[in-house]
C-alpha cells in the first residue's frame, strides 16, 4: 500500500481571462512517475508551476493535497518549507535557469544552505557528490553558466534540482530543443537518477518518445483539461480519446512510415474556450452533446477517457462476411471468407493483396454493391454515408453527362437545398480537389478531361453529400506517377480535413503505407495479417506479406536483394 | 523562368497605407494625445502670434517695470516692453529652432546612418568610429564654446546643434537599415538592377518614417531645452527674444526674487519651456511606445 | 578574444575621442567665422584687450604669429605642462582657476550622482517588483514628468519657494564668506546648508531617468527564467530581490550612469549659474559675459576628460561585474 504523495482535485488556474487549467485532478504515488503530455498551449506548464506555488494567489483554485497537506492558500512563508525540499523543479530552458552572474556551484550550495542549514564544507562535499552522479566534476561547478555547454547545464539542473532530495522532481520539458543523442543521454541518466534515488517523477513535455521511456502513468492534457490517463504504454499503444490518438498520430519517430498527419483545425483560444467538450471542433466523431456537455473523466477499461462517446468510436464494423460468386458450371467461387475489420473515426484503413484476393469485391459490399451471404456490416451513419471511388473513372461515369451534371447528380437525386445552392456545392467541392470552378470546366465532358482530372471529378462527386467513410478501389492504380502521388496527398488531406474514415484497397503496399493508419492483408477472399502500418511494414509476421513487401517497388535499383 | 516572377512580385511591394495614417491610427495613448494637443496649441500661438498678441515685443509701449494690467497683462520688462507679447513671439522662435534642429538633425542621422547600415564594411566602421567619437563629446560646453566664439545668430545655433545631435539617433537608424536590407524583397530590387539609390527611396525610407518622426520629436525637444539653458547662461540671440533670454534678463535684475515680479517675468516662461519640452517628450514617447508595440515598422 | 579585443577597441575610441576633443579645441578658435583670436587684439572691435600684460600673455599662449602645425603642437606641449593659457578677466592661470572651482563642481554632482543613483535603484527596484501596482503606476508617472522637466526651472522654483518666500537657506555661494568656523560640525553645517538647495535640484533632474531605467532593467530580469528558479528553490523574497534580481539588473545602470554623466555635469553648470554656487558652472558664465576664451575652453576640456574618465570606470565596472564579458 504505497503512500500517495500527491492528490490533485479539480484544479483550476485563472490568468485574467485566460483559463489555463480548468479543472484538472490526478494522483501520483511516492516514487512513481507520471507524464503530463499535451502540445503547445495545453496549460502543462502552468501546472507545474502551480505545485510549486509560483502563480499569484488568486488564480489558483481547487486541490493540491501533498502527502495530505492542503497547499493551495499556503502563503509564501510556509510554501518556502515545500518548495525544492518536497517538491523541486528543473525548468525547461537550462541555459536561462541559471543566475548568469555567480557560479554554478554557487546556486547549487544556495538551496542547500536555505534549506538544509548543513555546514559549508558538507555543502560543498554534497554538490560535488551530485555533479559526478551526472557525470561532471569540480571544474564545472566552478564555471560561472555561459562557460558550460547546453548538455552541461541540463545535467547541473538536474543535480540542483536533486540538491536538497526533494520526494517529487517535476520536469519541465528536458529534453526539448536537443538532438537525438543529447536526449537519448539525458533520458538514460533520468532512469538511473531515480533507480539511485527513488524520487517521484512529474515529467511534463510533448516529446512523446522520452514519456513513454520515463513513466509509468500517463495524462493527456489538452486545452486546460485531462483527455486521458491510464497506463502509459497502454495510451500509448492503444490511445483512446480522439486527440490523444490524433496526436499519437501526428508524432513522428523512427518506426513512423507514414508521413506526418496532423489534427485538424487549432488550439482553441484560452481566453473562449469551446462550449461543451474541449476538443468537439476538430473532433471527427463529434455528436450533438459534445457541443452542449462538458464531458468528465470516466473509467473506461482500467483508463480514464473524458468523452461522451467513451473514447474512439468506430465508424464502420464488419463481422464474419462472406461472399461467394456461381460461375456458370462450376460451384460457388468463394471471394470474401469471413472477413472482419473495424475502421475508427478519422482512421486510414487499406486493404492490400494481389488480383483476385477479394479486395474489390469487400469493397463492393461495405459500400452496399453487393449483397453479403453472410455477415454483419455496421455502420452507424446514412447508407449515402459510405461513398465509393472505383478504379476506372471513365467507367463510372456516363460520358454524357458534363462535369457539373456528374458532381451535382448525387445532390439532385437526394434534392438537397435550391438549384443553386446545388451549383454552389459543387463548385465548392470542385475547388476542394483542386479543380476549376469556372463555367466553360463546368461544361466539360469526360473524355475531354486526364484521367487524374477525372478521378478528381469521381472523387469530388463522392464527397458533395458529406460521407464519412471513403472507399476507394485502387484509385490510383490507372494514373501516371506524378498525377496518382497528387491524388493520394488530396485524398488523405480531405480525409484530414473533413474527418472522414478512409479505406483504402489497392495492390499497392509502397502507396498506402505512405498514408494508411492500419493495413490488412488479403489473400484468397481472408485477411491473413492487419495492424499498424508501421509494424507491419517493418516487421511483418507472415510470409506472404514479407513477399508482398518485397515485391514492392523501391528505389535501391543497384541492390540486388531486391530491397525495401 | 515563368515561375518566379509572380512571387518575386508580392515580395517586392509591401502594403503602404499613407505613412501619416499609420501613425494616427493606432492608439497613442494618453501621453500621445496631451502631447500633440499642447504642441498644436503652441504652433497655433506661434502662427497667429501677431493677431494674438496685444503689442509688438521690441516696441517700448510702457514704461520700464510696470506691474499687470489691462494694457500690459503680464507688466512690462526692464526696458519697457510688453512681456507677454514677448511670451508669444517667444513661441515663434522657440519653435523655429526645434523645427530647424529637428530637421537637420534626421537629415544627418537619415543619411549617415543609412549610408553605414546600407553599405557594411569599412565604410560603416568609419562612420560608426566617428558616430562614437563624437557622443563622447560633451554636449553643452561644446556649444557654449562655439556660439561664445562664433557669436550667437538663431541660424549658427540651429546649425550646430544639429551638427552635435545626430549621433545618437544615427545608431538607431543603422541598427533599422541593416535588419531592412537582409530582407528578400530588397535582395530581389537589387537583383533587379535598382540603384541603392531607387532602393533607398522606396523601400528604406518609406519603412523608416516611424523612427524618422519619432527622431524629429526627440531632437525638438532636445533642441528647445538646450536653446534654453544658452540663452539662460547669456548666449541666446540678443535679436530673436526666445524665452530663455527673458529668463535671463529676468534674472540680471538685482532683487528680483525680494518682490514678486518673478511671478509675471521669471515665471511664465520658464513654465512655457517645460510644456513646450514635455509636449515635445510626451509625443515622442506615444511614438516609440508604438514602434516598441509594432516590434519595428511596419 | 573577442572579449578582450572588445575592450581594448573600447580604449583605443576614447583615446581617439580625446584627441579629437583637444584637436577641436585647438580648431575652433581659429577657425570658426569672425575670426574671434584676432579681434581680441583688434582695437575696433568689441572683444579687445586692453590691458597690454594680458594681450602679451593671449598672444604667446595662441602664438598666431607661427604657423598652424607649429601652434598645434606648441599647444599640445602646453597641455602636457599644464598650460592651458591665462584668464583675460582674472589674469590668472587657467589651470589654477580650474582648480579653485572644479571640486565645488565635483562636491556638487557626485553628491546629486550619489543620491539619486541610491534612490532609483531602491525605488526602481521596490516598484519592479510590485509592478502595475497604483503605487507603481503613479511612481512612473511621476518620474516621467518630473525627469522632463529642465533643471532650471525645478531650481527656479526651489529658488523662489526657499529664497524669496521662506528665507530657510542661503540662495547662493558655497559657503558664507569670510566665514571663521568653530568647530568640524559647524563647517559642515555651513557647506551642507549651501549644498543642500542646487543638490536638492539637480537630483531632481536626474532622479526620473535612473528610477524608470532600474525599474525597467529590473522588470526585464524578473522574467528571466532564473529568477522563477530562485522563488521554486524556496528562497526568502529579499535575497531574490537583493542578491539575485538587483544585481543582474545594476549592469545596464552602469552604463546608464556612464553615459548620463555629460548630462549630469550640463545640468550641474546651469544649476550653479542660478544659485551662483562656486564651481566651474559659475566660471563659465562669468567667462561667456566677458568672452573669456581660455577659461571657456578651459572648462570644455575638464568637462569632457570627466566624461570620459566616467565612461572608462564604468566599462572597467561592468566588466568586474559581469563576469560574461570577462571571457576569452
Amino acid at each position: 500500500m504505497k503512500q500517495c504523495l500527491l492528490s490533485v482535485r479539480d484544479l483550476h488556474v485563472n490568468f485574467d481571462t485566460v483559463r489555463a487549467i480548468d479543472g484538472v485532478s490526478f494522483d501520483l504515488v511516492a516514487g512513481e512517475s507520471l507524464a503530463i503530455i499535451g502540445e503547445t498551449g495545453s496549460g502543462k506548464t502552468t501546472l507545474a508551476r502551480a505545485l510549486l506555488g509560483l502563480h499569484p494567489a488568486g488564480s489558483v483554485q481547487g486541490s493540491i493535497r501533498l502527502n495530505g497537506s492542503e497547499l493551495i492558500g499556503l502563503g509564501e512563508r510556509d510554501w518556502g518549507q515545500v518548495r525544492w525540499k518536497t517538491i523541486a523543479l528543473a525548468v525547461q530552458n537550462a541555459a536561462s535557469g541559471f543566475d548568469p552572474v555567480y557560479r554554478v556551484g554557487e546556486q547549487i550550495i544556495e538551496p542547500m544552505r536555505q534549506h538544509l542549514s548543513l555546514p559549508n564544507g558538507q555543502s560543498r562535499a554534497r554538490a560535488l557528490a551530485l555533479a559526478e552522479q551526472v557525470g561532471l566534476t569540480e571544474r564545472h561547478l566552478h564555471a560561472y553558466p555561459h562557460q558550460l555547454s547546453g548538455g552541461e547545464k541540463q545535467r547541473l539542473m538536474l543535480a540542483m534540482a536533486l540538491s536538497c532530495d526533494p520526494d517529487l522532481l517535476i520536469l519541465d520539458e528536458p529534453t526539448s530543443g536537443q538532438d537525438m543523442l543529447s536526449r537519448e543521454r539525458m533520458i538514460a541518466l533520468l532512469r538511473r537518477l531515480r533507480a539511485e534515488r527513488h524520487f517521484a517523477l512529474l515529467l511534463i513535455s510533448h516529446d512523446l518518445a522520452a514519456a513513454a521511456a520515463l513513466t509509468d502513468h500517463t495524462a493527456v492534457l489538452y486545452a486546460g483539461k485531462l483527455a486521458e490517463t491510464g497506463d502509459t504504454r497502454a495510451v500509448f499503444t492503444m490511445p483512446r480519446h480522439p486527440y490523444s490518438w490524433g496526436l499519437l498520430n501526428a508524432y513522428p519517430n523512427m518506426t513512423t512510415s507514414r508521413d506526418l498527419s496532423s489534427i485538424r483545425g487549432q488550439m482553441p483560444d484560452p481566453t473562449q474556450p469551446p462550449s461543451g467538450c474541449r476538443f468537439h471542433p476538430r473532433c471527427t466523431q463529434a455528436v450533438e452533446d459534445c457541443r452542449h456537455r462538458e464531458p468528465q473523466l470516466e473509467y473506461h477499461d482500467g483508463r480514464q477517457i473524458a468523452c461522451h462517446l467513451g473514447g474512439l468510436q468506430t465508424l464502420l464494423s464488419v463481422q464474419n462476411l462472406h461472399k461467394s460468386f456461381s460461375l456458370n458450371g462450376s460451384g460457388p467461387l468463394p471471394a470474401v471468407r469471413d472477413v472482419s475489420l473495424d475502421i475508427l473515426h478519422g482512421e486510414v484503413v487499406a486493404v492490400v493483396g494481389e488480383t483476385g484476393s477479394g479486395k474489390t469485391t469487400l469493397g463492393k459490399l461495405l459500400v452496399g454493391l453487393l449483397e453479403p451471404d453472410a455477415g454483419d456490416i455496421a455502420f452507424d451513419h446514412a447508407p449515402h454515408q459510405i461513398q465509393m471511388i472505383p478504379q476506372d473513372p471513365f467507367e463510372s461515369v456516363n460520358p454524357l453527362f458534363t462535369v457539373q451534371a456528374i458532381v451535382q447528380e448525387p445532390l439532385d437525386i437526394q434534392r438537397v437545398g435550391t438549384r443553386i445552392e446545388r451549383t454552389g456545392v459543387v463548385r465548392e467541392t470542385l475547388a476542394a480537389v483542386g479543380l476549376p470552378t469556372d463555367d466553360r470546366f463546368l461544361a466539360r465532358r469526360p473524355q475531354e478531361l486526364s484521367g487524374g482530372q477525372l478521378q478528381r471529378v469521381v472523387i469530388a462527386r463522392a464527397l458533395v453529400l458529406q460521407p464519412k467513410l471513403l472507399v476507394a478501389d485502387e484509385p490510383v492504380s490507372m494514373l501516371d506517377p506524378s498525377e496518382a502521388a497528387r491524388l493520394m496527398n488530396l485524398m488523405k488531406s480531405i480525409q484530414n480535413e473533413r474527418g472522414m474514415g478512409l479505406l483504402l484497397i489497392s495492390h499497392d503496399i509502397a502507396l498506402v503505407r505512405k498514408v494508411a493508419d492500419r493495413i490488412l492483408v488479403m489473400r484468397d477472399g481472408a485477411i491473413i495479417e492487419q495492424g499498424l502500418s508501421s509494424v507491419i511494414t517493418s516487421q511483418p509476421e507472415h510470409d506472404y506479406t514479407r513477399s508482398l513487401l518485397a515485391a514492392a517497388p523501391a528505389f535501391d535499383w543497384f541492390s540486388h536483394n531486391g530491397g525495401r | 523562368m515563368q515561375n518566379w516572377l509572380p512571387r518575386a512580385a508580392e515580395l517586392t511591394a509591401p502594403d503602404k497605407p499613407s505613412a501619416l495614417r499609420r501613425i494616427l491610427h493606432t492608439t497613442l495613448g494618453l501621453e500621445g494625445v496631451v502631447g500633440l494637443l499642447l504642441l498644436l496649441f503652441f504652433v497655433v500661438i506661434a502662427l497667429f502670434a501677431p493677431m494674438i498678441a496685444p503689442h509688438d515685443p521690441n516696441d517700448f509701449t510702457g514704461r520700464p517695470l510696470e506691474r499687470p494690467g489691462v494694457v500690459h497683462p503680464l507688466g512690462t520688462n526692464d526696458v519697457g516692453q510688453d512681456i507677454l507679447s514677448e511670451l508669444i513671439y517667444g513661441t515663434r522662435v522657440s519653435l523655429l529652432i526645434a523645427v530647424g534642429v529637428a530637421i537637420g538633425t534626421v537629415t544627418l542621422a537619415v543619411l549617415i546612418g543609412g549610408t553605414a547600415g546600407y553599405a557594411g564594411g569599412w565604410i560603416d566602421n568609419l562612420l560608426m568610429r566617428l558616430v562614437d567619437v563624437m557622443l563622447a563629446v560633451p554636449r553643452l560646453p561644446l556649444l557654449i564654446l562655439i556660439t561664445v566664439l562664433a557669436g550667437a545668430g538663431l541660424a549658427q545655433m540651429t546649425l550646430t546643434m544639429a551638427l552635435l545631435f545626430w549621433p545618437g539617433l544615427t545608431r538607431v537608424i543603422r541598427a533599422e537599415v541593416q535588419r531592412l536590407r537582409g530582407r528578400p524583397f530588397v535582395r530581389l530590387a537589387r537583383h533587379f538592377g535598382a540603384s541603392p539609390l531607387h532602393i533607398f527611396r522606396r523601400h528604406l525610407l518609406p519603412a523608416l518614417v516611424p523612427l524618422i518622426v519619432f527622431g524629429l520629436v526627440t531632437a525638438a525637444g532636445r533642441a528647445v531645452a538646450m536653446e534654453a539653458a544658452l540663452a539662460f547662461l547669456g548666449l541666446g540671440d540678443p535679436a530673436a527674444k526666445s524665452w530663455g533670454l527673458m529668463m535671463r534678463y529676468a534674472l540680471n535684475l538685482p532683487g528680483l526674487l525680494l518682490t514678486d515680479r518673478w511671478l509675471w517675468w521669471l515665471l511664465p516662461p520658464g513654465v512655457c519651456i517645460t510644456l513646450l519640452i514635455l509636449a515635445l517628450t510626451f509625443t515622442g514617447m506615444a511614438l516609440e511606445n508604438r514602434i516598441d508595440n509594432r516590434g519595428q515598422t511596419r | 578574444m573577442r572579449q578582450q579585443s572588445g575592450y581594448k577597441n573600447r580604449f583605443s575610441s576614447y583615446l581617439l575621442s580625446l584627441w579629437v576633443i583637444l584637436t577641436v579645441n585647438f580648431l575652433l578658435p581659429r577657425l570658426l567665422p569672425g575670426d574671434p583670436l584676432a579681434a581680441l587684439l583688434d582695437t575696433d572691435s568689441g572683444s579687445y584687450v586692453f590691458d597690454p600684460a594680458v594681450r602679451t600673455s593671449l598672444e604667446a599662449y595662441y602664438g598666431l604669429d607661427v604657423p598652424l602645425g607649429q601652434q598645434y603642437l606648441r599647444y599640445l606641449g602646453g597641455l602636457l605642462t599644464g598650460d592651458l593659457g591665462q584668464s583675460i578677466r582674472l589674469k590668472q592661470p587657467v589651470l589654477d582657476l580650474l582648480i579653485k572651482h572644479l571640486p565645488w563642481t565635483l562636491l556638487l554632482t557626485l553628491t546629486s550622482l550619489s543620491i539619486a543613483s541610491l534612490i532609483g535603484l531602491w525605488g526602481g527596484s521596490e516598484a519592479a517588483w510590485r509592478r502595475k501596482s497604483t503605487l507603481d503606476k503613479a511612481l512612473v508617472a511621476l518620474s516621467v514628468v518630473v525627469s522632463n522637466i529642465p533643471a532650471f526651472f525645478t531650481g527656479m522654483i526651489l529658488l523662489i519657494i526657499f529664497g524669496a518666500t521662506l528665507d530657510w537657506l542661503p540662495l547662493s555661494g558655497g559657503r558664507t564668506a569670510f566665514a571663521r568656523y568653530d568647530s568640524p560640525m559647524a563647517a559642515l553645517w555651513d557647506y551642507a546648508s549651501h549644498l543642500l538647495l542646487p543638490a536638492l535640484t539637480l537630483t531632481l533632474a536626474l532622479l526620473g531617468s535612473k528610477f524608470l531605467l532600474v525599474r525597467s532593467s529590473m522588470i526585464g530580469v524578473l522574467n528571466e527564467d532564473y529568477m522563477l528558479v530562485v522563488r521554486a528553490k524556496g528562497l526568502p523574497p529579499n535575497r531574490a530581490k537583493r542578491h539575485h534580481a538587483l544585481r543582474n539588473a545594476i549592469l545596464p545602470f552602469i552604463h546608464h550612469l556612464a553615459a548620463h554623466t555629460g548630462f549630469a555635469l550640463t545640468g550641474a553648470l546651469i544649476i550653479e549659474t542660478l544659485f551662483a554656487y562656486p564651481g566651474i558652472g559659475r566660471l563659465i558664465f562669468d567667462s561667456v559675459v566677458a568672452r573669456d576664451y581660455p577659461v571657456i575652453q578651459g572648462v570644455f576640456l575638464v568637462v569632457a576628460l570627466l566624461v570620459l574618465s566616467a565612461n572608462l570606470l564604468a566599462d572597467w565596472l561592468t566588466v568586474r561585474l559581469d563576469p560574461r564579458l570577462r571571457e576569452i
